[in-house]
């Protein structure tokens, strides 16, 4: 790591967005680290300042209400949900997904949110939040807003947050709770890989969603899909909107292959 | 930044350079030189510490990060120059080759027995598929935890197929 920069913890809110109002784009925010500190020692991002959100305070949280659901916090890591019982028990669909990131030790420090915010298209978080219907509340020195997860993200690791804006929380709504959901990860591997491709599908009971990952510039949401649809249906649907490219990992006619293989896998699995 | 920390049961209090990892500050400046730099990327998990009780990537935390917090590392396995139970395990199964993972492959194993103390090949694979051995292969290795665990006997060893 050659890069000099400078280091803060702040522990309220309003100094940590203080901090980022006042350095701009000099800024970065460390919240994991496991993408952060990478990219820094790549040369691909100069910061002047780091700063470490997770002596916030309240910032760790994993919330869960039957009124507003799931509520995951900025300095949540992916082995929090992995391992919570209220996960487990109202989105299952979110704890597989955990599960295919990384390997132990970096899910250990890795967040949910910074999944979501480095907004890679293979995000694993993402599919499955897509098909529970998660929402993104932003918030900044300027106020709050909040997104549709699916209108969060912008192209390849971009995303509509602005340079003095934070996630301050991902929340999941409790009408999904519940749902039959499962998720596939294809990988070169067993152990710790990037996503090849990757499928998500829930099923609420009326209405069938299809989250996709490393199909696009960002990951996919297929909506508006009956339970009562055809396989067939469902296919065209999802790979109507993908849009694979060939890289070094895999070929795009591959991808598509896959897409289809995992919808039709996926769907008698949530039937 | 002036912070302090607690590293295998001593307290060190220290001016740290705030761009320093936290694999840095244990190598350069505390000169615990067991944590090993692999790939400084999270990928090979030869710079696995105990962090908090928890295994992590000292090539993806600041040293700045760990102001206040516990960590353990390699260093602390052997007491009186008497391996630990988990490094007796390794030698006894040949796990150990050049020996550039096994550090962070102890400390893999170290939490993944806090957690579950007799755990299968499956568990076993998935506690340490953050750590890349390129020698020794993993049968050893998973063999070595096995017998720490009291799942293997003098009978049984070398057993293991198509891990």
């Amino acid at each position: 790591m050659n890069d000099i920069f400078k280091y803060r913890a702040p522990t309220s809110r309003a100094e940590l967005f203080g901090l980022l109002a006042s350095h701009g784009e000099g800024a970065k925010i460390l919240a994991g680290g496991t993408d952060l500190l990478v990219d820094i020692r790549s040369g691909l991002v100069h910061p002047e300042l780091v700063i470490n959100l997770k002596k916030v305070q309240d910032f760790s949280g994993l919330v869960w209400s039957q009124s507003e659901g799931l509520i995951i916090g900025p300095a949540t890591t992916v082995n929090d949900v992995l391992h919570d019982a209220r996960v487990r028990e109202y989105y299952p669909l979110l704890a597989d997904c955990a599960l295919t990131i990384a390997s132990h030790q970096v899910r250990n420090r890795a967040t949910v949110i910074g999944n979501i915010v480095h907004a890679s298209p293979g995000a694993d978080m993402a599919p499955g939040l897509l098909c529970l219907g998660a929402r993104v509340r932003i918030a900044s020195q300027r106020g709050e807003r909040e997104v549709c997860l699916k209108d969060f993200f912008t192209g390849v690791k971009r995303t509509v947050l602005r340079h003095d804006e934070i996630v301050e929380a991902i929340t999941v709504p409790p009408d999904t709770a519940k749902s039959r959901g499962a998720y596939r990860k294809l990988k070169r591997i067993d152990g710790h890989d990037l996503a090849l491709v990757s499928v998500a599908v829930t099923n609420t009971g009326s209405a069938v969603r299809v989250g996709i990952g490393a199909a696009a510039p960002t990951p996919l949401l297929v909506e508006g899909l009956s339970h009562q649809d055809p396989a067939d249906v469902v296919v065209a649907a999802a790979l109507g909107v993908a849009r694979p490219i060939s890289d070094l990992r895999c070929s795009k006619e591959y991808r598509e292959y896959m897409i289809e293989v995992f919808v039709r896998r996926l769907l008698e699995e949530v039937r | 930044m002036w912070m302090s920390v607690e590293v295998n049961g001593h307290i060190y209090e220290r001016e740290v350079a705030e761009h320093w990892t936290l694999l840095r500050f244990l190598r350069e400046d505390l000169e615990l030189t067991g944590t090993k730099d692999g790939c400084s990327a999270g990928e090979c998990g030869a710079c696995t510490v105990m962090l908090n009780g928890e295994a992590a990537n000292a090539c993806m935390v600041l040293a700045a990060e760990v102001d206040g917090a516990t960590i353990e590392t390699i260093e602390s396995e052997a007491v009186n120059g008497e391996l630990s139970e988990i490094q007796a395990a390794f030698a006894r199964n040949y796990a150990v080759q050049c020996g550039y993972c096994t550090a962070g492959m102890v400390m893999s194993v170290r939490e993944l027995l806090r957690h579950n103390p007799k755990p299968t090949v499956a568990e076993i694979k998935e506690g340490i598929e953050g750590n890349l051995c390129r020698c020794t292969g993993y049968q050893q290795i998973i063999e070595a935890v096995l017998d720490v665990s009291g799942q293997i006997t003098n009978e049984t060893r070398g057993g293991l197929r198509y891990v």
